[in-house]
């Protein structure tokens, strides 16, 4: 075969009935469905729109690794730093009231699990991973709609020639923005109270060395997780701040709610720049220099919007699922993606055995990610988003500022007792939350966060 | 010691320049559009204009937002954020849009 020749039969191999299922999206969920299945003996398609896993995929910055460290060897896995450090700070316009958490465990491997990544490297990485198995992986392939027979979902067009490929079950891992399931009826499109925009830069700091050890205070390979809640982070918007140290670079963004964004007076670049500027945020990011700005969506619909998770011939995983806990303490969506694949993956490969189609064929998955941590967490929190909308101006807004100031009465240094300064920082809370009374509902509102 | 320590000044890519960070490849037509555009002209919010992290959406003369359709990020949130559900929004094919190298 010359060369030319084999450059076309690898570019559109006849694939068509060639395989036992087709995964829709080489990202975390994907490529951990298609792994699982690989990994039991089925042969496994997986198709990526982007010129490679990643190219497309854009997050944070945390990767939680529980399930995949079962799922393959780890040892090769491309992480930036371990979490050494997680960070919970409300910001006012000028004031910042922080809470650090650093464990001496988080030092110790596995590192609590929690690693900052690279999506474009780490995604490529776990396909290969699924491809090592035994999956095959296309990419630079877009998959336009499902192919239904007799009413069951039978294969995937997509948008190469002859683009018809026919598989007993498929996987559809395509992200958030799930335009195949929501063109198949699969699932609703989410509203946008219940999807937040999100805009990042990945920042490095040329021709200085060990910046960001010195700015973070880091060693080796630790490395922070800093979370911002307030005006000071993303205005009066529903959402927050991030910033996430890398190996020599730092991932930092905000994230709120579209329907948030809609209303602002300011675009959410301009929400990014504001962030930055912050007094207490700016002098982590001077003198940067921007190596990518990217931008996505998040479904942060929780428990309730998650759609139907199975169908004949077809199991949604990962966000496009809707599988992300947003809490204000915890921000996972990798784990959750990793698991409801794995889950999924194991269902269909149960079902190939004993060679049944159809919805209830794969009613493990549901069944089994309901008994895992992701619906479990989901549910545990579904009270919140409406309760942190109902308290939003409280949250966001007034507690930052009054915790700011109770600080400042609290250390005041003059010649009043201190007697007085705890009573005016007291008053400063307590004025904010509406007097003990208030104080006591928002505490018995949020106990769950943290009990 | 000054009472208050100045802010580092931090300085910020232009729109255009953040975009040229993230590597692009034109699938020769708009993977974007807008429904009927009709709802655009009577819209009076551009909440497809508001939302928009890369500067797709713009007002224009007519009231149907012009769409610069190559600074696409495929965040999506204009999907969402259109209240009269008048955005389509269909995948770049054979690899084309952007190309995250970190994401």
């Amino acid at each position: 075969m010359t060369p030319e020749l084999d450059g076309d039969a690898v570019a559109d191999p006849n694939y068509d009935d060639e395989f036992d299922a087709i995964v829709v999206g080489a990202g975390l969920a994907g490529s951990a469905a298609a792994l699982t299945m690989a990994n039991r003996g089925l042969e496994v398609l997986l198709i990526e729109r982007g010129s490679s896993p990643g190219a497309k995929n854009v997050f944070g910055g945390v990767c939680y690794t529980p399930t995949i460290r079962e799922l393959t060897d780890f040892d090769g896995a491309p992480l930036e730093r371990y979490v050494a450090e997680r960070r919970f700070s409300m910001l006012s316009r000028n004031d910042e009231t922080a809470v650090s958490i650093s464990p001496g465990e988080w030092h110790e491997a596995p590192h609590n699990d929690s690693y900052t990544v690279l999506r474009g490297e780490f995604d490529e990485w776990f396909a290969e991973q699924a491809v090592e198995a035994g999956t095959t992986l296309v990419t630079s392939t877009t998959v336009t709609g499902l192919v239904r027979k007799n009413g069951r979902i039978v294969g995937v067009e997509t948008d190469r020639p002859d683009g018809t490929i026919r598989a007993p079950y498929v996987v559809l891992a395509e992200g958030g923005n799930s335009l195949v399931s929501e063109g198949a009826d699969l699932k609703a499109t989410e509203t946008r109270e219940n999807v937040a925009v999100g805009v990042k830069e990945v920042l490095e700091f040329p021709g200085r060395d060990e910046v960001i050890e010195d700015r973070f205070r880091l060693t080796d390979d630790a490395g922070v997780s800093y979370h911002y809640f307030g005006e000071g982070a993303v205005g009066d918007a529903f959402g927050g701040g991030f910033i996430y140290t890398n190996d020599d670079t730092v991932s930092i963004g905000v994230a709120y709610r579209i329907e948030d964004a809609v209303a602002a007076d300011q675009s959410p670049e301009a929400t990014l720049n504001a962030f930055k500027s912050h007094p207490a945020v700016a002098p982590l990011v001077r003198d940067a220099r921007t190596v990518e700005y990217s931008a996505k969506t998040i479904p942060e619909g929780g428990a309730e919007s998650i759609p139907d998770l199975v169908h004949d011939g077809a199991a949604i995983v990962g966000d496009a699922a809707g599988l992300v806990l947003n809490n204000g303490v915890h921000l996972e969506g990798t784990n959750m993606a990793v698991e409801s694949g794995y889950h999924a993956g194991n269902a269909i490969a149960r079902a190939a055995d004993q060679g049944r189609v159809g919805a209830k064929a794969l009613q493990a998955y549901p069944d089994a990610l309901e008994r895992s941590f992701v619906v479990q967490n989901l549910e545990r929190y579904a009270w919140m988003m409406d309760a942190v909308e109902a308290d939003r101006d409280l949250l966001f807004e007034d507690l930052p500022r009054a915790f700011a100031d109770a600080g400042t009465e609290y250390f005041r240094m003059d010649r009043t007792p201190k007697e007085a300064h705890a009573e005016n920082a007291k008053r400063a809370v307590l004025d904010a939350v509406g007097g003990w009374t208030g104080a006591a509902k928002l505490a018995l509102r949020y106990r769950k966060v943290v009990t | 010691m000054s009472a208050q320590p100045t802010t580092p000044q931090v300085d910020n890519d232009s729109m255009e320049d953040r975009l040229y960070t993230v590597k692009y490849s034109d699938p020769g037509d708009s993977h974007l559009d807008v429904k009927v555009p009709d709802v655009c002209t009577q819209c009076d919010t551009y909440d497809c204009v508001r939302v928009c992290p890369a500067n797709v959406w713009r007002e224009s003369e007519d009231g149907v937002p012009h769409i610069a359709y190559e600074n696409c990020l495929e965040c999506s949130s204009c999907r969402y954020a259109c209240s009269h559900d008048n955005v389509v929004w269909t995948y770049p094919e054979t690899g084309a849009g952007v190309t995250y190298k970190h994401g």
